[in-house]
C-alpha cells in the first residue's frame, strides 16, 4: 500500500520524462530518422504496467470488492487508512462517538453492528454502512508550495478505486492510440503537403513533417490527465485542468496551416474558459469557505468532503459555522446526535447557497471541459485535430473528464445543482442526438455522439446514479475510443471524412468494418436481455434504472427518463446509420472506393483489442463469496466503483431545500422491478433505432433523401445544429462587434481628438512657455548655475594642472575647513 | 611571564593566525609565483595564467572560509587583524573581483606580453593590501594595509608606458596619495597619544571612557582632528570631495582596466575600512569590559579572546591580580613592536572559549587583556610571590567572582559605554555624511559636462562613493539605538558594494572593449552602437540605468537600501540629498545610453561592432550583465548574506 502513490506518480511522471525528452531531442530525433512514438508509446506503455499494478495492489490489499444487496460495502482494510476519513475526522468527535471509533478500529463487523444500531435508533433507512464511513482512500501531499501560516496549497493525491480505474482506462486507451497513431501519422515523418492548404501563390503548402511535435503533445496529454486524475486537491485539479486544455489546443490546432483548424482550437481554447471562470468562482467560494483545498483529510486536516459532509453527521451535508453565514444558527450544536434529521444543514443560512454557488461553478468548469449545453458547440469542431486526438482526447479522456470531476466533487453538490446537472445532460444529450442523425461528416456524427453520451452520463449523475454516470464513462470510454480510431481508419483509407462519398467498404476494410460494428453494437447498448451484452448494455441499463428510480421519486421530473429512453433510441438510430452509410450498399464514389485499402497492422491491432474489451468491459466476474459476511465478492468496474462512493451519498443526495426534489439511493434502482423494467426499455428502445436504420440505410426501403424532404425544417434545424453557432455568433460575436467597433469609433473620434488637442495646446503652452520661462529664464539660471559649476570646475583644474604644491596644499586646507565645519556643527548640535 | 613562553604565545598565535590567512596567503603565492616565472621560465608560462590560478585559488579559499569562521570572530596575529564574517565577505568580494578582472584584461589586453607580470603583480599586490584593510583591526595595520593597496595603484595607473597623461596621471595620484597618506597617520599619532591605544576595539573603550569622565573634555578636540586626519586618507581612497582631485585624471589617464581597479575594489576595501574605523571609534565591543571612571583604569578585553592561547597557563603567571592596568601604546612604550603581552587573571581563561571567560571584578580586576601592540604595564603587581596553592585558591576565588558578575552585568556595563559614545557617533555621521552629500552632489554635477566616458564614470564613482558614504553614516548613529538595526544598515552597504562591482566594472569592461576597436574614449563615439552592436547597447544602458537606480535594476535595490537605512536613522537631509542626487544623475547617465540609441553616427566615424553572443567578450559582458537584472528582480539571497556578513561587527 506504501507503493502506491509512489507507483501512481511514476505512471503520471512517465509521459512527462517523454515529453521531455521529445521537446529536447524530438526535432534532432526527426533528422535522425529515428521515429519519436516509441518514446512516447513506451512511456505510456509503462504507466499502464504501472496503473495496472497499482490496481492489482489495491485489489489485493482491500479484497475483491463485495456485493450487498442491501448491505454495506467494502470496507476491507481501512485499519490501514492512518489518513481515511473518518479516523481524523474522529478528533472532533465527542466522546461517544470516540467510542466508536475505537469499536471500529477494532473489529468490523462490531462497527457494523454498531452503525446498524444507530440506524434503528436514527429511523432512516440508512441500511449501507458506508452511509456511515466513507470510502477508502489514500491521500497525502507530495509537496507544499504554500508558505507556512497561509491556507495550504500543495502538490498531492488522493488515491481511491474511482482514481485507479480511471488511471486504468486512461493508461490503456492511450497506449492503444499511441500504437494506432504511430501508424495513423506517418506520413508526418517525412516532409508533408498539406492539400487543404493552399497559399497565395496557388501551390499547396509544403512543411517538414511534425511527427515528434504530435507525440510530445500526446505525452504532454496523458502526464497532464493522469494528473488530473491523482490530483490530491483543487488547486491541483485546476492546474492540470488547464494543462489538458492546452494539450487540446495544440492538438486541435495541429495542422495550424488550416484556417479551420486554427479556428477550432481557439474556439475550443476560448469556450473552455468559459467554462473555466465559472469554475474559478467554485473553487474561490470552496476556498474561501473552508480554507483548504484537498479533497481528503491529509495529516489529521480535514479536507473538504470532511468538512462537507463531517463523519459526526453521518457523513450528510452540513453547513458549518466556517461557511460564511448571514443569519440563522449554526448547525455545529445539533449535529452530533441528530442524525436523524438528513439535512443538518441550516437552509436559512447564506452557506447553503454558497455550496449550490460553489457547486454550480464546479459544475460550469465542467460543462465546458465535457462540452455540455450550452457550451457545446466547441467540440465537433474540435475534430479538425487528428483522428487519433480525437479518439483520446475528445472522446475517451479529456472530455470525460469533466464527468469524472463532477464523480469526484459529488459530495460538494446539493440537490438543487445536481438537478441542474441532470437537465443540462439531458438537453445535451437530445439535442447533440438530434444532430447526430443529419450529420454526414463521420467524425462529426461520432463528436455528436460524444456529447450526447457525455450528456447520458451527466444525466445519470443529477440524477444520483454516481456509479451509472461513472460506469458509463468508463465503458463510453473504450467503445468510442474503438469507434474514433474506426472512423480514423476509415478516413485514412478514403482521404475524406464524408459518409456520403462512401459506402461498401465492409469488403475492402472489413477488419476496421466489424470491430466498428462491434463498437456501434457496444454504444447501442446491445444485448440479450437479463442474460448477457455488450459493455454498454450495462451501463445505459444502470442508467435508465437510474431514471426511472429517480422519476419515481419526483413524478415532476418524468422528462428525463423520456429523454434518457429516447436518446437510447436515437443512439442506436444514428450510429448504425453510420455504419450502414460507410461499409454497406453500393459505393457511392468509385474513386473512393478503388483507393480504400484496410489500415495496416499497427493500426487495426490495437482496434481489435479495443473491440474486446469494448464488449467486457462492462462484465462482472463472480468471485466467490466471502467467509465473514457472506456477501458475494464480484470483479468488475461496478464492484470497484462502488467502493469509491463518496461518503454520504450511499442513500441519495438528500432532498433539494430550494426545489422540490427527492434523491433515491441509488441502490434502489437495482430493485427487481426497475431494473426488469429498465432492461426492457433500454432494450425495446435501441432496437427501435436500430431498426428504422436497418430499414432506411440498411435495406434502404425508406429513402432517407425523402425523409429529409419530409421533414425539412427540421432537419434544416438539425443540420444546422440546432443554430447554436449562429446564435451565439449573434448573441455574443455581433454585440461584442459592435461595441468593440463603437469603442474603436469613440477612441479615434473623441479620445484620439482630446489627446491631440491636448498634445496642441500643450505644445503650443510649451513653445510659448519655452521661449518666456524656459529660454529666458530656467536656461539663464541653469546657464548660470552651469556656467559656476563650470567655473568652479575650472578654477578646481587650474589649481590641479600640475602643480602639485597646491595640489597637496588643498588636502591641508580641506581638512582644516571639514575640522571646522564638522567640530561646530557636531558639537554644537549634540550639546557639547 | 617568561620570554619563552612569550614567543611560545606568539608561534602558536601566528600558527592559528596563519589558517585563518588563506586567501590572502593565495594571493602572496601567486605574486611570488608570477615573480619567480618570470625570471626562470619567461614567456613560456603565461603570466595571465598564473594569476588567474592563483586568484582562483584564492577565491575558493575565501568562499571556504566562510564556513569556516562561521559565528565566530576572531582576532589574527595578535589583533592586527579581525577575521570575522564581514572581512570574509569582503575577501569574498575582492576576490571574486580579482578573478574577474583578470579574465577581463586577459581579454582586454591591456598588458602586453611583457608587462602581464609586473601588471599582475602590482594588481595583485593591491589586491593584498585591500584584503588586509578590510581586515584591520589596529590603527597601524590600517595604515600599512592602505599603503600596501595605494602604492601599487600608483604604478598601475601608469602602467601605459609612452604615454604622456598616463605617466602624468600616476605621478599625480602618487603625490596626492603621499599627501593623503601623511595626514592619516598624523591623525593615527593624535589618537594613539591620546587615548593610548591603537586597537580599534580598545580605542572605543578609551573613548567611552574618557567621555564618560568629561564629556567636554578638550581632549575630545584633538581626538575629532584626529578621527577627522584619519578619514581624510579614507576620504582619499574613496575619491570624496574634496580629497577627490586626483580621480578624474587618473580616470582618464590610466587605462580603463586600471580605471575600473580602482573604482571597483580600492572603493569597496576603503568602505570596508571606514565601517571598522567608524565602529572602532563608536562601538564598545560587548566583551570589553569598562571599569567606571574613578578608577581611572581602562581594562578590557576583546572578543577576539581567542588570543587568550598567548596567554600562557597561570601558573606561570606570578601576579594575577592587576588593579589597574593602564594601556599604553605599544610603539611608544617600549618598542616591542607587535608583541602582545598577555595578562591573565585565572587560569580558567586559557581555551579558546570565548565570551565566559573574559571578565573583570568590580575593583580587582582579574583582566585577560589582550591587544595587539599593546603593551599592558603593570602598575601594581602586588603579592608576586605566591606558593603554588595559594595562586590556585587565588585565581579559583577570582573566577567565582568573576562569573557572580555575570554577564548581564557586562551587558549593561557596555551599554553605558555605548551611551556615553554618544556624541562620538554623531560627530562620525555628522563628518561622513557632510562629506557624502557634497561628494554626491559634486561628483553628480560635475560629471555632467564631460565628453570623455572615462572621465564621466570618474564623476560616476565619486557620485558613487558618496552613496555608499550615506549608509554608513545612516548605520553609524543608529548603534546607539540598536545594533541589530546598524548591522541592518551596514549590510545595505556590503549589498550595494556588491552591486556596485557589477554595474561599474562591466561598465569599464565595456568602455575598455569598445576601446580597442576604435580607440576612442569620447562618448560621440558610442553614436549608432544599437544598430550595429544591438546587444552591447542594451548591456550598457542596462548599466548605465542601474547606475542611475532605476528599477527594477540592483542599482535601485541597492539605492533603496541605502536609503532606507537614512530614513531609518532619521537622516532626512541627507536622504533629500540622495534622492535629488540621483534626479541629477539621470542626465549625464542617459546622456550616454542617447548617444548609443539615437545619435546617428558621423560622416566616416568608425562604429564598433561587437556582437554579444559571439566571443568570449560578449558573453563576458552578457553574464556581468545578468546579475544586475537578476539582482534588481531577487536580492533577497544577496540581502541575507549580507545581513549573516554584518551579524558580526556589533556584538
Amino acid at each position: 500500500m506504501d507503493y502506491l502513490p509512489t507507483i501512481l506518480g511514476a505512471a503520471v511522471l512517465l509521459p512527462l520524462i517523454s515529453f521531455v525528452v521529445i521537446v529536447l531531442f524530438g526535432a534532432a530525433m526527426r533528422k535522425a530518422h529515428v521515429p519519436t512514438h516509441y518514446i512516447a508509446t513506451g512511456a505510456i506503455l509503462g504507466s499502464f504496467v504501472l496503473s495496472f499494478t497499482a490496481m492489482c495492489i489495491w485489489l489485493s490489499t482491500h479484497g475483491i470488492p463485495e456485493v450487498h444487496e442491501h448491505d454495506a460495502h467494502g470496507h476491507g482494510g481501512h485499519e490501514e487508512h492512518a489518513a481515511g476519513s473518518h479516523s481524523a475526522g474522529a478528533d472532533h468527535l465527542g466522546e461517544s462517538l470516540a467510542e466508536g471509533k475505537l469499536v471500529e478500529k477494532g473489529q468490523d463487523s462490531q462497527f457494523i453492528a454498531l452503525t446498524d444500531d444507530d440506524h434503528k435508533e436514527g429511523g432512516v433507512g440508512k441500511d449501507h454502512a458506508s452511509a456511515a464511513h466513507g470510502p477508502d482512500y489514500v491521500a497525502d501531499d507530495w509537496y507544499t508550495i504554500s508558505p507556512p501560516g497561509i491556507p495550504k496549497m500543495s502538490i498531492g493525491y488522493h488515491i481511491d478505486t474511482l482514481t485507479i480505474v480511471m488511471f486504468v482506462m486512461v493508461t490503456f486507451i492511450a497506449s492503444c492510440i499511441h500504437f494506432y497513431a504511430g501508424g495513423y501519422m506517418h506520413e508526418e515523418l517525412h516532409d508533408v503537403t498539406d492539400h487543404e492548404v493552399t497559399l497565395s501563390d496557388g501551390k499547396h503548402l509544403r512543411r517538414p513533417g511534425r511527427f515528434h511535435r504530435f507525440f510530445q503533445y500526446l505525452s504532454l496529454f496523458c502526464f497532464s490527465m493522469l494528473g488530473l486524475v491523482i490530483a490530491g486537491n483543487v488547486l491541483m485539479v485546476f492546474v492540470f485542468w488547464e494543462l489538458v486544455g492546452v494539450c487540446s489546443y495544440f492538438l486541435i490546432g495541429f495542422y495550424i496551416e488550416r484556417k479551420s483548424a486554427s479556428t477550432a482550437a481557439n474556439k475550443a481554447f476560448i469556450m473552455n474558459r468559459v467554462g473555466d471562470f465559472g469554475m474559478l468562482i467554485g473553487l474561490a467560494a470552496l476556498w474561501a469557505s473552508f480554507g483548504t483545498f484537498s479533497f481528503g483529510d491529509v495529516d489529521g486536516q480535514p479536507g473538504l468532503f470532511s468538512l462537507i459532509r463531517p463523519a459526526e453527521n453521518q457523513h450528510q451535508m452540513t453547513t458549518k459555522d466556517g461557511l460564511v453565514q448571514v443569519g440563522g444558527a449554526s448547525t455545529e450544536g445539533e449535529s452530533g446526535d441528530d442524525t436523524t434529521d438528513a439535512n443538518a444543514s441550516n437552509p436559512a443560512s447564506f452557506s447553503y447557497g454558497l455550496l449550490i454557488v460553489a457547486g454550480l461553478g464546479i459544475f460550469c468548469g465542467c460543462v465546458g471541459k465535457s462540452a455540455q449545453f450550452p457550451l457545446q458547440t466547441w467540440l465537433p469542431d474540435a475534430m479538425e485535430g487528428p483522428t487519433p486526438v480525437s479518439a483520446l482526447v475528445h472522446s475517451a479522456t479529456m472530455v470525460a473528464a469533466g464527468v469524472y470531476l463532477v464523480g469526484r466533487f459529488y459530495p460538494v453538490f446539493t440537490p438543487e445543482v445536481l438537478l441542474i446537472i441532470a437537465y443540462v445532460g439531458g438537453i445535451t444529450l437530445f439535442m447533440a442526438a438530434t444532430i447526430a442523425i443529419v450529420a454526414t461528416d463521420i467524425k462529426r456524427v461520432l463528436a455528436f455522439s460524444t456529447v450526447s453520451q457525455l450528456g447520458y452520463m451527466m444525466l445519470a449523475l443529477g440524477m444520483g446514479g454516481w456509479i451509472a454516470g461513472l460506469f458509463h464513462l468508463i465503458t463510453h470510454a473504450f467503445f468510442k475510443s474503438l469507434l474514433f480510431m474506426c472512423s480514423g481508419s476509415v478516413i485514412h483509407a478514403c482521404h475524406t471524412n464524408e459518409m456520403p462519398q462512401m459506402g461498401g467498404l465492409r469488403k475492402k476494410m472489413p477488419w476496421t468494418a466489424y470491430t466498428m460494428l462491434v463498437g456501434c453494437l457496444a454504444i447501442a447498448g446491445a444485448g440479450i436481455p437479463f442474460l448477457i451484452g455488450f459493455s454498454g448494455y450495462y451501463s445505459k441499463d444502470a442508467i435508465i434504472a437510474q431514471a426511472i428510480s429517480f422519476t419515481d421519486a419526483n413524478p415532476s421530473h418524468k422528462i428525463l427518463f423520456f429523454v434518457a429512453a429516447g436518446g437510447a433510441a436515437i443512439t442506436a438510430f444514428y450510429m448504425f446509420r453510420l455504419w450502414f452509410l460507410t461499409f454497406s450498399g453500393k459505393p457511392r464514389d468509385q474513386h473512393v472506393y478503388d483507393h480504400a485499402h484496410e489500415s495496416p497492422k499497427v493500426m487495426y491491432v490495437p482496434l481489435v483489442v479495443l473491440a474486446v474489451l469494448a464488449v467486457a468491459v462492462g462484465w462482472s466476474i463472480p468471485w466467490g463469496t466471502d467467509a465473514d459476511s457472506g456477501n458475494h465478492k464480484e470483479l468488475g468496474v461496478t464492484a470497484l466503483l462502488e467502493t469509491a462512493r463518496p461518503a454520504g451519498t450511499a442513500d441519495g443526495a438528500g432532498t433539494g431545500v430550494n426545489f422540490d426534489v427527492t434523491y433515491p439511493a441509488e441502490a434502489a434502482s437495482h430493485a427487481e422491478e426497475i431494473h426488469v423494467m429498465a432492461t426492457l426499455v433500454a432494450f425495446g428502445t435501441a432496437m427501435a433505432g436500430f431498426l428504422l436504420a436497418f430499414v432506411m440505410y440498411g435495406l434502404q426501403r425508406i429513402s432517407a433523401e425523402d425523409a429529409a424532404k419530409q421533414f425539412a425544417p427540421v432537419y434544416g434545424f438539425f443540420r444546422n445544429k440546432w443554430y447554436f453557432d449562429e446564435l451565439y455568433h449573434i448573441l455574443f460575436f455581433k454585440p461584442t462587434h459592435f461595441v468593440s467597433k463603437l469603442v474603436a469609433k469613440f477612441d479615434r473620434r473623441a479620445i484620439d481628438w482630446v489627446v491631440n488637442g491636448t498634445a496642441k495646446v500643450a505644445r503650443k503652452v510649451s513653445d510659448t512657455g519655452d521661449a518666456i520661462i524656459d529660454k529666458g529664464l530656467v536656461d539663464g539660471l541653469v546657464n548660470l548655475t552651469a556656467g559656476w559649476i563650470y567655473s568652479v570646475a575650472n578654477w578646481f583644474r587650474n589649481v590641479q594642472t600640475g602643480k602639485l604644491r597646491q595640489y597637496v596644499l588643498f588636502i591641508v586646507l580641506g581638512t582644516v575647513v571639514l575640522f571646522v565645519l564638522i567640530e561646530y556643527s557636531s558639537f554644537l548640535n549634540a550639546g557639547h | 611571564m617568561g620570554f619563552h613562553e612569550q614567543i611560545d604565545a606568539l608561534i602558536d598565535d601566528t600558527q592559528r593566525s596563519l589558517a585563518l590567512f588563506g586567501p590572502e596567503l593565495a594571493l602572496c603565492g601567486t605574486i611570488i609565483l608570477l615573480l619567480l616565472c618570470r625570471l626562470v621560465i619567461g614567456d613560456r608560462l603565461s603570466s595571465t595564467l598564473v594569476a588567474f590560478a592563483g586568484t582562483v585559488v584564492g577565491l575558493v579559499a575565501a568562499l571556504f572560509s566562510w564556513s569556516q569562521v562561521a559565528g565566530t570572530s576572531q582576532e589574527a596575529f595578535t589583533g592586527m587583524l579581525v577575521i570575522d564574517s564581514f572581512t570574509i565577505y569582503f575577501r569574498i568580494f575582492l576576490l571574486a573581483f580579482a578573478v574577474l578582472f583578470v579574465v577581463f584584461t586577459w581579454r582586454s589586453g591591456i598588458p602586453d606580453r611583457e608587462d602581464a607580470a609586473d601588471f599582475y603583480t602590482l594588481a595583485l599586490g593591491s589586491l593584498l593590501g585591500m584584503c588586509l584593510m578590510v581586515a584591520a583591526n589596529h590603527l597601524l595595520m590600517v595604515f600599512m594595509a592602505f599603503e600596501m593597496a595605494s602604492v601599487p595603484s600608483y604604478v598601475l595607473a601608469g602602467i601605459l608606458k609612452g604615454r604622456r597623461k598616463s605617466s602624468e596621471a600616476a605621478l599625480k595620484f602618487a603625490v596626492y596619495g603621499a599627501g593623503a597618506a601623511g595626514i592619516m597617520l598624523y591623525g593615527i599619532s593624535l589618537i594613539a597619544g591620546v587615548t593610548g591605544t591603537v586597537h580599534l576595539p580598545s580605542i572605543g573603550a578609551s573613548l567611552a571612557n574618557t567621555m564618560a569622565a568629561d564629556p567636554s573634555s578638550s581632549v575630545l578636540w584633538v581626538l575629532g582632528l584626529g578621527g577627522l586626519m584619519v578619514m581624510v586618507g579614507l576620504a582619499f581612497k574613496l575619491s570624496a570631495v574634496p580629497f577627490h582631485f586626483w580621480a578624474p585624471d587618473v580616470f582618464e589617464g590610466a587605462a580603463a582596466e586600471v580605471g575600473g581597479f580602482l573604482s571597483v575594489a580600492s572603493k569597496a576595501a576603503a568602505i570596508a575600512l571606514l565601517v571598522r574605523v567608524a565602529i572602532g571609534f563608536g562601538f564598545v565591543q560587548e566583551a570589553s569590559a569598562w571599569v567606571d571612571a574613578e578608577d581611572q583604569s581602562v581594562v578590557q578585553t576583546t572578543n577576539g579572546v581567542d588570543q587568550t592561547s598567548i596567554a600562557s597557563a597561570s601558573g606561570e603567571t606570578t601576579s594575577q591580580i592587576f588593579i589597574a592596568a593602564r594601556i599604553q601604546d605599544g610603539n611608544s612604550a617600549s618598542g616591542q613592536n607587535s608583541q602582545d603581552v598577555q595578562t591573565t587573571g585565572a587560569d580558567h581563561q586559557q581555551g579558546t572559549d570565548q565570551q565566559d571567560t573574559d571578565q573583570q571584578s568590580g575593583d580587582q580586576q582579574g583582566t585577560d587583556q589582550q591587544g595587539a601592540d599593546q603593551q599592558t604595564e603593570l602598575t601594581q603587581p602586588d603579592e608576586s610571590q605566591l606558593s603554588p596553592e595559594q595562586q590556585a585558591a587565588e585565581a579559583e576565588r577570582l573566577a567565582e567572582e568573576a562569573r557572580a558578575l555575570g554577564i548581564a552585568q557586562r551587558r549593561e556595563a557596555q551599554e553605558v559605554a555605548n551611551e556615553s559614545l554618544g556624541p562620538v557617533r554623531t560627530y562620525i555621521s555628522y563628518l561622513v555624511g557632510f562629506l557624502a552629500a557634497i561628494t554626491c552632489t559634486f561628483g553628480n554635477m560635475a560629471a555632467y559636462g564631460q565628453s570623455n566616458i572615462k572621465r564621466l564614470l570618474a564623476y560616476s564613482t565619486i557620485a558613487h562613493a558618496g552613496y555608499m558614504m550615506f549608509a554608513v553614516a545612516g548605520a553609524i548613529p543608529s548603534i546607539g539605538t540598536s545594533t541589530t538595526l546598524a548591522q541592518d544598515h551596514i549590510s545595505a552597504l556590503a549589498v550595494y558594494v556588491a552591486v556596485y562591482l557589477f554595474m561599474n566594472f562591466t561598465a569599464f569592461a565595456i568602455i575598455a572593449f569598445l576601446r580597442n576597436q576604435t580607440g576612442s574614449e569620447e562618448i560621440s563615439s558610442y553614436a549608432g552602437l544599437i544598430r550595429t552592436s544591438p546587444g552591447l547597447a542594451v548591456c550598457f544602458s542596462l548599466l548605465l540605468m542601474s547606475l542611475i537606480g532605476l528599477p527594477p535594476l540592483a542599482g535601485f535595490a541597492a539605492k533603496l537600501l541605502v536609503f532606507s537605512a537614512l530614513a531609518d536613522s532619521g537622516l532626512w537631509v541627507l536622504l533629500i540629498v540622495g534622492a535629488l542626487n540621483t534626479v541629477i544623475s539621470l542626465f549625464y547617465y542617459l546622456r550616454v545610453i542617447k548617444a548609443m540609441c539615437l545619435d546617428v553616427p558621423e560622416e566616416g566615424q568608425q562604429v564598433a561592432v561587437f556582437p554579444i553572443w559571439k566571443n568570449i567578450d560578449g558573453w563576458f559582458i552578457f553574464l556581468l550583465t545578468l546579475p544586475v537584472v537578476v539582482l534588481g528582480l531577487f536580492w533577497g539571497p544577496l540581502r541575507e548574506w549580507a545581513l549573516a556578513a554584518c551579524s558580526q561587527l556589533l556584538s
